[in-house]
């Protein structure tokens, strides 16, 4: 497929993204599917965000939710305290916060790996979530923080959920350029060097550990805006934001899908947001066992697809063709 | 150029090096060798700063480097060439080389494909290590020699000043050997190259002079001819119990 | 503050040490033996608690729950580790990712069976009452959780020195291919680390009943985070690192919360993010190369 007919058709295809509640208005008209579609590109950020590392660099976190919450209390809280409700303000304070906490937390886990590294930030995050929980002055407790405002921009106001959807299908287009720029840049190609086989990147001259910390705090500011994107679509923020569950789904969500591709996430934010919303509204209330079949395909995949949908996906393909 | 004083460097109970002191001067070529547990590779990981030393210093062109990691001894122009093959699996050849060559530039830019220049001078080294046609091939699918010379290409797109070598021809056939000897010999003689080895025709065919190390000490240093005629290292050789003053 | 205060601050810090420690346990054998963190452990603490629930409830008493607790989760462990693990030796990280699974599917479970509202469970009558102590009235109960911590660090210490499972444990031979060329039987060993590893998770729920609930979320806290903080502290895979994770982390949570209130998390936050600068591998841990 030559080059410029794939660019026009990813950019006919992120039009038809964005403008989803326009033309889908006709047969849709309690916007469920917009609703549920703008959570999943929510998700789809965060985990396109937690594949920096997983599926890069090699670093596999378990606490990336304490940066998505972080990043959606400070947009709540910042348009709370500071009284505004304008998008750069808020957002830009998310994602300040977000990196700050990143930094922090980076500079204490970057220098270990593997299953270590993923304790680490499992435990630390728990601890920013347990914060979160028990500082009702500040978060409201576990009462979570409410009236978050729908941003604003300049006169520009977000409250109609279509602009609202808008405004996180805008951001996961421009996440998704990021991600897919990274990958084939120098610095994606070094992060690739540092999983691989870090010790011979220090011996080519590579700062690792910088190297590392820079990816930790990247990926924990972006998890911070698709925060700030949760906060105000829902204008709720609860600590199980920041809680090990949000960590685990980011996980689940990445590893399924594909971890290292840019589809992997995307994909993966698909299927556990049917798993999440779809199934539930399919079954009787009172059988909540989204979580369990969560699980189910979580360890299926660990045991049979490791590569996740993607990878299976490629597989298939070369079958097929060598047939 | 490189040079080491007093090195010591025990582990837990065991003494791996024990006062070693050498001057390897620019553009020569030292080769380590010494029975097995001699502290050749200790040496050598000291000198490219994975190990630090518990005494004694290290040099390189007068600057004192003792203090410095792996990664700023490599910026400063040293290269290290692993016993055992140290390479990014699942990239080919030429990827392999090219994050070589774009170490010096740092890695912080994010939107642009790295720069054919890049890629172009990946291909120039593979080529003169005898890979040419081999670029886009994945480490996994080349053969043990062929890691070998993969290795040697990615050590000298560093544009080092100080090459170290472990064991370059470990594991390899006589014709593999001899390419890979062929080589390192036809490298640029500014270049200063420590290589330790146990094979003595690459000694032989390679080394301006030789150092000879047993139980973490330098027993005997000359050129090769001279090494070679030593009673001392050969009794250490044969295995007779020594007592070194 | 006065010396009463301190002292009945610093008994709680005792139990709740004690507590961490049998709960902690668990999850440094398993990775002692296995290299495996086993995210489950919070859900198999969990589970204890409410399988004890249910006893109690049928029968009435507390120390056939006590029994029985960690009979079921050894039975549990007993099959998910062949089912889950086995498959998966040596993928250390993919052995993790599987009690992940495993944890989010037991919770749910879980929550179908007993329902998802705040339940407690009494301590049993003759450990119900409470004994004057310096300057105060102190609940028994929390003396015989710190007794029944330190027997359970002596018997455990029993076994690492003198029976030859525990000799492999500390000489940290965790690795398959070297324990069957010593003539063990992988299979059962890791099968049967894995039962007694749940046994204590679940052991941990039962004796933790009484103090803090049993509720939905227990899983993550405290039994997972806490789990976790004590051997990330204190190290992984010693059983003296379990021991000194619990001491440190307990009392320093439980004046944390005194002294700190809304934040005394933070405390504990400071004392992790300090090992971590000065010994990544936790205090008395030991370095592992586990990807």
């Amino acid at each position: 497929m030559r080059p410029l007919v794939r660019w026009a058709l990813v950019a006919a295809a992120a039009v038809a993204l964005v403008t989803f509640p326009y033309w889908s208005a006709p047969w849709e008209s309690t916007r469920f599917a917009t609703t549920l579609l703008r959570d999943a590109l929510v998700l789809a950020i965060f985990a396109l965000s937690l594949d920096l590392l997983v599926g890069r660099a090699g670093m596999p976190s378990l606490g990336h939710a304490a940066f998505f919450g972080a990043g959606a209390y400070a947009a709540g809280i910042a348009g709370q305290r500071l009284a505004t409700d304008q998008l750069p303000i808020t957002l830009g304070a998310a994602a300040l916060v977000a990196a700050l906490l990143a930094l922090v937390i980076g500079v204490l886990v970057v220098r270990s790996e593997g299953i270590f590294f993923l304790m680490l930030t499992l435990a630390l995050a728990q601890i920013v979530f347990a914060i979160a929980f028990q500082w009702t002055a500040v978060t409201g407790g576990s009462n979570g923080l409410s009236g978050v405002g729908r941003p604003m921009l300049a006169t520009l106001d977000f409250s109609s959920p279509d602009l609202m959807y808008v405004l996180v299908a805008i951001t996961f287009v421009a996440a998704a350029f990021l991600v897919w720029g990274l990958a084939r840049s120098p610095y994606g190609r070094a992060l690739i060097g540092v999983r691989e086989n870090e010790r011979r990147m220090r011996a080519l001259g590579y700062d690792t550990a910088r190297l590392r910390l820079s990816a930790f705090v990247l990926a924990g500011t972006i998890a911070g805006i698709a925060g700030a994107l949760s906060a105000y679509s829902t204008r709720f923020v609860s600590a199980q934001d920041a809680g090990l569950g949000n960590s685990v789904r980011a996980f689940v969500t990445v590893l399924v899908g594909g971890a290292g591709t840019l589809g992997g996430p995307i994909a993966g934010s698909a299927l556990v947001s049917v798993i999440e919303r779809v199934v539930p509204s399919l079954l009787p209330v009172e059988l909540r066992i989204s979580e369990a079949i969560l699980g189910l395909v979580f360890i299926a995949f660990v045991l049979f697809a490791r590569q996740g949908m993607v990878g299976l996906g490629r597989q298939t393909w070369l079958r097929v063709r060598s047939r | 150029m490189i040079e080491t004083r007093e090195l010591r460097r025990a582990f837990g109970g065991v003494v791996a090096l024990d006062g070693v002191s050498l001057k390897v001067p620019e553009g020569e070529r030292r080769a380590i060798i010494g029975p097995n547990g001699a502290g050749k590779t200790t040496l050598i990981n000291v000198l490219a700063g994975e190990i630090s030393p518990t005494g004694g210093a290290v040099r390189l062109a007068g600057r004192d480097i003792t203090r410095l990691r792996s990664w700023q001894r490599a910026r400063l122009g040293l290269a290290h060439v692993y016993q055992r093959t140290e390479l990014f699996s699942p990239l080919s050849s030429r990827e392999n080389v090219a994050l070589a060559v774009a170490a010096r530039r740092g890695p912080y830019r994010l939107f642009r494909a790295p720069p054919r220049s890049e890629y172009a001078a990946a291909d120039a080294m593979l080529e003169r290590v005898g890979l040419a046609g081999r670029e886009s091939v994945v480490v996994r699918a080349l053969s043990h020699g062929e890691r070998r010379q993969l290795e040697l290409a990615v050590a000298l797109a560093q544009n080092p000043r100080v090459l170290l070598l472990d064991e370059p021809t470990a594991g390899m056939s006589p014709v593999e050997t001899a390419r890979i000897t062929e080589l390192v010999a036809g490298l640029d003689r500014a270049l200063t190259i420590v290589i330790v080895e146990h094979d003595m025709d690459v000694v032989f065919r390679l080394a301006d002079r030789v150092t000879v190390l047993h139980e973490g000490r330098v027993i005997a240093e000359g050129t090769a001819a001279d090494v070679r005629g030593d009673a001392l290292v050969h009794d250490v050789y044969l295995g007779k119990a020594v007592t070194v003053a | 503050m006065s010396l009463e205060l301190v002292f009945q601050q610093a008994l709680n810090g005792l139990s709740f040490g004690a507590l961490l420690f049998i709960l902690a346990s668990g999850l440094s054998l398993v990775f002692g033996m296995m290299d495996v963190v086993n995210l489950a452990h919070g859900a198999f603490y969990m589970l204890g608690a409410y399988v004890a629930l249910s006893v109690v409830q049928l029968t009435g008493s507390f120390w056939l729950a006590m029994l029985a607790a960690p009979l079921a989760l050894a039975l549990l462990g007993l099959v998910l580790e062949p089912l889950l693990l086995r498959r998966l030796r040596g993928r250390h990280l993919d052995q993790v990712l599987v009690t992940i699974g495993a944890s989010l599917v037991i919770v749910d479970v879980i929550g179908l069976l007993w329902g998802r509202d705040v339940r407690s469970l009494s301590a049993p009558p003759g450990l119900d009452g409470s004994v004057t102590l310096i300057g105060g009235v102190y609940p028994v109960y929390r003396l015989f959780v710190i007794a029944f911590g330190v027997a359970l660090a002596v018997a455990m210490s029993v076994v690492y020195r003198r029976t030859k499972i525990g000799m492999l444990i500390r000489a940290g031979v965790g690795d398959a291919e070297m324990l069957g060329a010593l003539g063990v039987n992988t299979n059962r060993l890791f099968a049967s680390t894995f039962a007694t590893g749940a046994a204590l998770a679940g052991l941990a729920g039962v004796i933790a009943a009484p103090v803090f609930g049993v509720q939905p979320g227990m899983d993550t806290d405290p039994g997972l985070l806490y789990s976790l903080v004590v051997v990330v502290v204190g190290g992984l895979g010693t059983l003296s690192g379990a021991v000194a994770g619990s001491l440190l982390v307990g009392p320093a949570d439980t004046f944390g919360k005194v002294l700190f209130q809304d934040v005394a998390l933070a405390v504990i936050f400071a004392i992790v993010a300090l090992v971590l600068l000065l010994k990544p591998t936790g205090l008395l841990g030991r370095i592992r190369v586990a990807r």
